[in-house]
């Protein structure tokens, strides 16, 4: 009997210390569904959602407050991959959301008074310039969230269309006809 | 390696920018990670001794010692005058934005 006892008090006593040592080791930071979501968004940090960046955008879905098409960067495939991951249906662009031809900044060397406003605004650093020098668009790094044209007191910066050459082509994502099953189908494959 | 830091070094004309990353040791300064990178015989029409600086955006001499993950930037001269730009906006009646803001 006190045998039988010591032992089921220290079965429960070993559970007790492993449950409690990984819940410290393997603790989980944040919420795991933001970061996937976050993985899934194309990090342009461009605010085209109207969220500040792509993580609260993420924190925002997350929580159900926000739309999976509210994304232009991340283009049909981004809602594509948000609808799988959250298993909601697919969701076409809005009103005003669809996304833009590929472009980048580019700014108008005789214009530019180098102020340094369009490298504060740039989300992605990539405008080289400092304050009274040239400043340059890294057309590499720039993903055209047009987030620096806005604040130039010159005007300088325009949006270059990025034309598809050899070097950037890429066959376009397969586009699949979804018919919906009719019922008798259904029926049949489940007798 | 612990002793190394990751740096890039760029250089950027208008339609063409280079970007060069590489490893460099602690300590390094600017001018000793630009003479290494290349960038130098890439362009010779970069003079060292006379073009300013920068690391991100803001300007540095050139014995700055380098930090993990700057990005040193190479600039050119401004072609315009602010000041003519400014005075030729002002008699179009074109407004100048303060830019930021609130938005």
């Amino acid at each position: 009997m006190i045998t039988a006892l010591l032992v089921m008090i220290g079965i429960s006593l070993a559970l007790g210390a492993v449950l409690g040592f990984s819940a410290i080791k393997f603790k989980v930071e944040g919420n795991p569904l933001v970061e996937k979501i976050d993985a899934v968004l194309p990090q342009t940090q461009c605010g085209q959602c109207g969220y500040p960046g792509c993580k609260p955008y993420a924190e925002a879905i997350a929580k159900g407050e926000a739309d999976i098409n509210k994304c232009p960067p991340g283009g049909e495939e981004g809602i594509r991959k948000l609808a799988d991951l959250l298993g909601v249906d697919y969701k076409p662009f809005g009103e005003g959301a669809a996304p833009k031809a590929k472009a980048v900044a580019f700014i108008d060397e005789q214009t530019c008074i180098g102020c340094t406003l369009c490298l504060q605004a740039c989300p992605v650093d990539a405008i080289a310039g400092a304050a009274k020098q040239m400043h340059t668009i890294i057309a590499s790094e720039c993903t055209g969230c047009e987030l620096c044209v806005e604040p130039c007191p010159v005007d300088c910066i325009s949006m270059k269309l990025i034309p598809e050459d050899i070097s950037n082509w890429k066959w376009p994502y397969p586009v699949y006809a979804l018919t919906p099953v009719r019922n008798e189908a259904r029926k049949v494959e489940a007798s | 390696m612990t002793d190394m830091i990751a740096i890039e070094v760029v250089y950027a004309l208008p339609d063409k920018q280079t970007l060069l990353r590489q490893q460099v040791a602690v300590g390094t300064t600017v001018l000793d990670a630009i003479q290494a990178s290349g960038i130098l015989n890439k362009y010779p029409e970069i003079d060292i001794a006379t073009s300013k600086l920068g690391i991100f955006g803001k300007l540095i001499k050139p014995d700055t010692v380098l930090r993990e993950k700057d990005r040193i930037e190479i600039y050119r001269p401004l072609i315009a005058d602010p000041k003519e730009v400014r005075r030729k906006r002002a008699e179009e009646g074109k407004v100048m934005k303060k830019g930021g803001g609130d938005a």
